[in-house]
């Protein structure tokens, strides 16, 4: 444990009715609340830990574990309450003292329906308080909890300070809502924090990998058009034109900012706008992933972009992004024809061999490629310059390793004593973390001619047949993006003339041939000599390419999939005149020896925090994250004897760079505008909090008398009380708090129909808007409509809008000059006509609807409870009381199954009960099917559907 | 505008009153002509509309409820069209809300008269329309469907779709992909990778 966080825990327990810390990423927050748990004793009551991501329990439970003191070893670790649970199981863990994580909608309902007394709660551990607001179900818990337990203290995290500062005040909103006094604001600048890990920091080299010119192109680009995009941005005048940077652009919270200035105007803005809004967002992934992946694969994602994206995007037509599109195809290959006047790559004569390699094989195989003219496909395939540098840094410290046990011993037995040699390499998500590991063991070139040939199957493998012979198709033009621009000026299938057509064929030519090798290799019992047979054919190998040849064929026997060879010399060329012979030539032998120090790699977007586990001594940061590099300086920290050496990786004037210094930089400024807020805040001091809690109460009076009464078994104030029933799944939402706010009394049930019942005979489902439209095109609405229409006199539609967004459909100049199905008018109109009887409220916010529940409820009577749930139950079918189906089954399974051709309403559950999964279903054959879905025709419209080709677009 | 003379069936019938209803310029698909009837706007046999703005709501909060009164029962739906044309919605909306719904009317609303007009254009059109639109059938080709299915995963996208359907060929093999295939694909992170791979591993029924 740091010493600072021993400072954060003295301050935060001073005060009894607990607080909310805010500290800075990376902190090690998890490490915090788990020596937060070690001072919990079962005496007090039980301890409930909410809102804790899936990661964060994990490691909160891990690091209680590692620091459990031997003396309490027989303490019990925190578990989980899961609504897996029957009732009385639930009540017995909340009175056994121990720690819990649980969900807040199996809290708030186990408070609603008493089944949790709340005098045995000591306490409430809530994290990620960032995400909270007064109208979220954790406020809901705090207020039920406060109103009768006045010693519980409830203790709220954060670490994401910048997401505290959004909006106005919202420190001091979220202290009310949990009726908290203090503020803690642990920044990594705090005196207490700097002190502990500046004291003897790790040592750390710092190295700045230069782009590739073609990366740099990609990045110039990229920016060129956010700046352009950015420009018409402020053109409309409708977003404050501060926020509008390229250094706000990086990151994710511009959409925030962008959404929370447009969304109540959204109605209002036109087309153009609100596309703008959605290409910034994929112009910042761009600048994202061309750091972070390789040039195929970065290809590929703009492929499948330029394959998705509508016609309406600016972005992809604007002069620049053309450039981003030729570049990043530049980095993977060229492609010119046979005629070759113009030499299309600087080495000549590297295209040279190309062309004869291709025309070689079309004549030994005698495949109708249609480009027998001569096409030119021409790999290029750029490494990401930071692999070479990874594999230089290994090497460094392999030989430095060596060099010290040869001078000097005693050092390696204090080596070999606490240091197991570990090399850690962050990166920031699995996929590059694979590939990495790949390219230690393979060797680069390896897997990024995997990459390429992935690449070239996925897109072409499928249309080579039917390609064949459409010559005439061919026309004499520049590359793919240039004439992407033609047809999608008129409008119709951009996507399938976006690339050259030639270039395209080239491409089949490319992949017809590593399907032959493939097979070849799959067919051949002796791919050696066969492959050598060719290497011998093309002639031209040199001795070192030989000696690589013969590698590789070693590496093709064991694995069939790999058929490098072709290419093999065309790259030894690229990595030869890279400048860089010497280095990475001295380094083969190396990863071929082995001779590399145990490497592992992580990936930060896990948050698994495996620093304590791994103890490595030294740490390649591959992708910068703040939040990863506070880690390393609390593990420094932790084990002040331990040497620690950090390499970090950054792209030389990249966006990477401006992304990290950046991050650092918003949350000092968030931390200070927090500071700023602390000193203003209107601190409710002691008796204030207890007078608010005090009209808190009287304004509830009513149901916290009911309780009483309810418990005293006398009900007479039944007359008085207003009641909502309300189904469980609405608990997801912040409606149920808002309407006990406004003292009604909730009780969670589970219903069959509607989603609230505010009388006998008014039965409602809630729609918010996204819901609306989904429910609508799945047809659920529909069925709901139907059902509610069939058993309440009063079914009632309710559509909430969101507060913070626009109050309406769409603008006036999105009607349309016609009656269109698709158009959201058109389906509610048809809804209303078929459904004459049903009521639509429509509803501006929360709040506005909480306000019309209770009108409506006005001279009606309450609804009942046992009446409420059984209606809609089929009879014959025991269904469980309580039985939570969001729990109990894989919702969103069931929906895909739902979807998919010859699954409906009547045959969906037989599938269900015939086959676990969708992946057990997925290998069903027909036979099997057609029994599960009551015949032939929905079996085979299924398997054909499943086993159908994705056709290719490009 | 095009007021025919002889009313027909096809044609929306308008009351006097709405005379000078500007709403009137934006009904431009369907026939519509002045009529003596009781209610604003006579959609056909079964429906029938008011309109009411809800500025002239504020101004005679009665106005609603003795138009409603005199309504004839005969009409299946009764449609009260609210055109929303002020910025504090939230009191007169409830207002007419709980007017409307009390009393056996539909209620509709438009932010714009072309919404308003709109509205009634397609319920006179879709008369006697079968419901299979919002029935849940949906586009029956290929991609519509794949698209459609594979998005029911949280945040799942269609260029993620295209994507997962370019690298695993068929519906099948993406269904049967492991976290690490999944994982490979450029643009599916973490939590998709997550989330695709639970509905497709994690059974249809957990076990209770």
């Amino acid at each position: 444990m740091v010493q600072f966080h021993e400072h954060i825990i003295t301050d935060l327990l001073e005060d009894s009715q607990g607080g909310l810390v805010i500290l800075s990423a990376g902190l090690c927050l998890h490490k915090l609340v788990a020596s937060l748990l070690h001072l919990h004793h079962p005496s007090q009551g039980s301890l409930l830990i909410l809102s804790s991501s899936p990661s964060q329990k994990s490691s909160i439970i891990r690091s209680y574990e590692a620091t459990i003191p031997p003396s309490q070893s027989s303490q019990s670790i925190p578990s989980e309450i899961t609504s897996d649970l029957p009732a009385h199981q639930r009540l017995s863990l909340y009175s056994s003292g121990g720690i819990f994580f649980i969900t807040t909608r199996i809290l708030i309902v186990d408070l609603l329906t008493h089944r949790l007394p709340t005098t045995s709660v000591a306490g409430i551990i809530l994290l990620n308080a960032h995400s909270l607001s007064d109208t979220s179900t954790e406020a809901f818990i705090v207020r039920i909890l406060r109103s009768s337990n006045r010693t519980l203290f409830v203790r709220a995290f954060s670490d994401r300070p910048d997401g505290m500062v959004s909006g106005f005040a919202k420190a001091e909103r979220t202290l009310k809502c949990l009726f908290l006094r203090k503020l803690h604001l642990w920044p990594r600048f705090q005196v207490y924090v700097s002190q502990d890990l500046e004291r003897d920091p790790p040592e750390v080299v710092d190295i700045r990998v230069p782009m590739s010119p073609y990366m740099m192109g990609i990045q110039k680009a990229v920016i060129e058009v956010m700046d352009a995009c950015l420009k018409e941005m402020r053109k409309t005048n409708k977003v404050d034109v501060d926020d509008l940077t390229v250094e706000n652009g990086l990151f994710k919270s511009f959409d925030e900012i962008i959404r929370r200035q447009l969304d109540p105007i959204w109605h209002t803005l036109g087309k153009k706008t609100k596309q703008l809004v959605s290409d910034l967002k994929t112009l910042r992934k761009l600048l994202d992933y061309l750091v972070r992946y390789d040039a195929v694969t970065y290809l590929k994602y703009l492929d499948s972009l330029r394959a998705s994206e509508s016609f309406r995007s600016v972005w992809i037509f604007a002069e620049s992004s053309y450039k981003i599109f030729d570049l990043a195809k530049k980095r993977v290959f060229r492609y010119g024809k046979s005629d070759g006047r113009k030499s299309l790559g600087q080495i000549k004569t590297s295209v040279a061999t190309k062309r004869r390699k291709l025309e070689n094989s079309i004549s030994e195989t005698d495949l109708a490629v249609p480009t027998e003219g001569g096409a030119v496909l021409e790999e290029v395939l750029e490494e990401p310059p930071k692999w070479k540098v990874l594999r230089e840094i290994l090497g460094e410290i392999q030989e430095g390793r060596e060099r010290q046990s040869l001078t000097d011993e005693d050092l390696i037995t204090d080596y070999s004593g606490n240091d197991n040699g570990i090399v850690l390499v962050a990166c920031k998500d699995e996929h590059s973390c694979m590939q990495l590991e790949d390219c230690i063991k393979k060797g680069s070139h390896k897997v990024m001619q995997e990459e390429w040939e992935n690449y070239l199957l996925s897109k072409v493998e499928l249309q080579a047949l039917p390609k064949r012979g459409k010559k005439k198709m061919k026309e004499p033009k520049g590359f793919g993006i240039l004439d992407g621009v033609i047809p999608s000026v008129s409008g119709q299938k951009a996507e399938v003339s976006s690339i050259n057509r030639q270039e395209h064929e080239a491409m089949i030519a490319a992949a017809s041939e590593i399907i032959k090798h493939r097979k070849k290799d799959d067919l051949g019992d002796n791919p050696e000599t066969c492959e050598g047979g060719e290497a011998l054919k093309r002639g031209k190998t040199k001795n070192k390419n030989r000696l690589k040849g013969g590698k590789t064929h070693k590496k093709a026997t064991t694995d069939s999939k790999l058929d490098a060879h072709p290419f093999e010399d065309e790259d030894q060329k690229n990595e030869g005149t890279s400048s860089g012979a010497g280095g990475s030539l001295g380094l083969e032998p190396l990863i071929d020896n082995k001779q590399l120090p145990p490497v592992h790699f992580y990936a930060v977007d896990t948050d698994q925090h495996i620093l304590d586990i791994l103890q490595p001594s030294v740490i390649v940061v591959y992708h910068p994250d703040m939040a990863f590099v506070r880690e390393i300086e609390i593990y420094k920290a932790e084990n002040p004897s331990k040497k620690v050496k950090v390499y970090f990786l950054f792209y030389e004037e990249s966006t990477e760079v401006q992304k990290f210094e950046a991050s650092i930089r918003r949350e000092n400024g968030a931390f200070e505008s927090l500071i700023r807020q602390k000193s203003l805040m209107m601190i409710p001091v002691d008796q204030e909090v207890s007078l608010r809690l005090e009209s808190f109460v009287e304004s509830q009076s009513t149901i916290s008398q009911n309780m009483v009464t309810r418990k005293a078994g006398g009900r007479k104030e039944a007359e008085k009380e207003t009641q909502v029933i309300v189904d469980m799944r609405e608990f997801m939402s912040s409606l149920p708090n808002v309407l006990h706010q406004r003292g009604m009394r909730i009780i969670p049930v589970t219903l069959e129909v509607g989603d609230y019942i505010l009388s006998p005979l008014i039965c409602v489902e809630r729609k918010s808007i996204q819901d609306l439209f989904g429910s609508f095109a799945s047809g659920r609405l529909y069925h709901q409509a139907e059902i509610m229409s069939r058993y309440y006199k009063i079914p009632v539609l309710l559509i909430e809008f969101s507060q913070d967004k626009s109050f309406s459909f769409q603008s006036a100049s999105e009607i349309g000059d016609d009656v269109t199905p698709n158009n959201i008018i058109s389906k509610l109109s048809l809804l209303v006509l078929h459904f004459p009887r049903l009521r639509i409220v429509w509803s501006r916010s929360l709040h506005a609807t909480a306000e019309i529940f209770a009108s409506l409820k006005a001279n009606q009577d309450e609804p009942d409870e046992a009446k409420a749930t059984r209606v809609g139950v089929p009879s014959e079918e025991g269904i469980v009381e309580n039985d939570v189906r969001a729990e109990n089954y894989n919702t969103s399974a069931v929906e895909f199954l739902r979807r998919l051709p010859g699954v409906t309403d009547l045959n969906y559950r037989a599938i269900m009960d015939g086959c676990k999964s969708l992946a057990e279903l997925a290998l069903l054959p027909l036979e099997r099917l057609a029994e599960l879905m009551g015949g032939q025709k929905a079996a085979k419209s299924l398997r054909d559907f499943l086993d159908a080709k994705y056709p290719t677009l490009v | 505008t095009s007021a025919s003379s002889i009313p027909s069936r096809n044609a929306i019938l308008v009351s006097h009153r709405q005379k000078g209803n500007p709403l009137l310029k934006h009904i431009r698909n369907v026939r519509w002509s002045f009529a003596d009837v009781v209610c604003d706007y006579s959609l056909g046999q079964n429906a029938c509309a008011l309109y009411l703005s809800l500025r002239y709501h504020l101004l005679h909060p009665d106005y609603l409820y003795f138009r409603i009164r005199e309504l004839p029962k005969n009409f299946k739906l009764r449609v009260v069209l609210c055109h929303v044309d002020v910025e504090d919605v939230v009191k007169p909306l409830l207002e007419v809300t709980k007017t409307a719904l009390l009393h056996d009317c539909t209620l509709l609303c438009g932010w714009s008269l072309e919404e308003c007009g709109r509205y009634l254009e397609t319920i006179k059109v879709y008369e006697n329309k079968p419901a299979d639109l919002i029935q849940g059938q949906m586009d029956s080709d290929y991609l519509s469907r794949l698209n459609h299915a594979l998005t029911t995963v949280r945040h799942v996208n269609k260029t993620d779709v295209v994507t997962l359907g370019s690298t695993f060929g068929s519906l099948s093999n993406i269904m049967d992909a492991s976290m690490e295939d999944l994982a490979r694909c450029p643009g599916i992170g973490e939590r998709k990778v997550k989330r695709l791979y639970d509905t497709f591993h994690e059974p249809f029924k957990r076990i209770i």
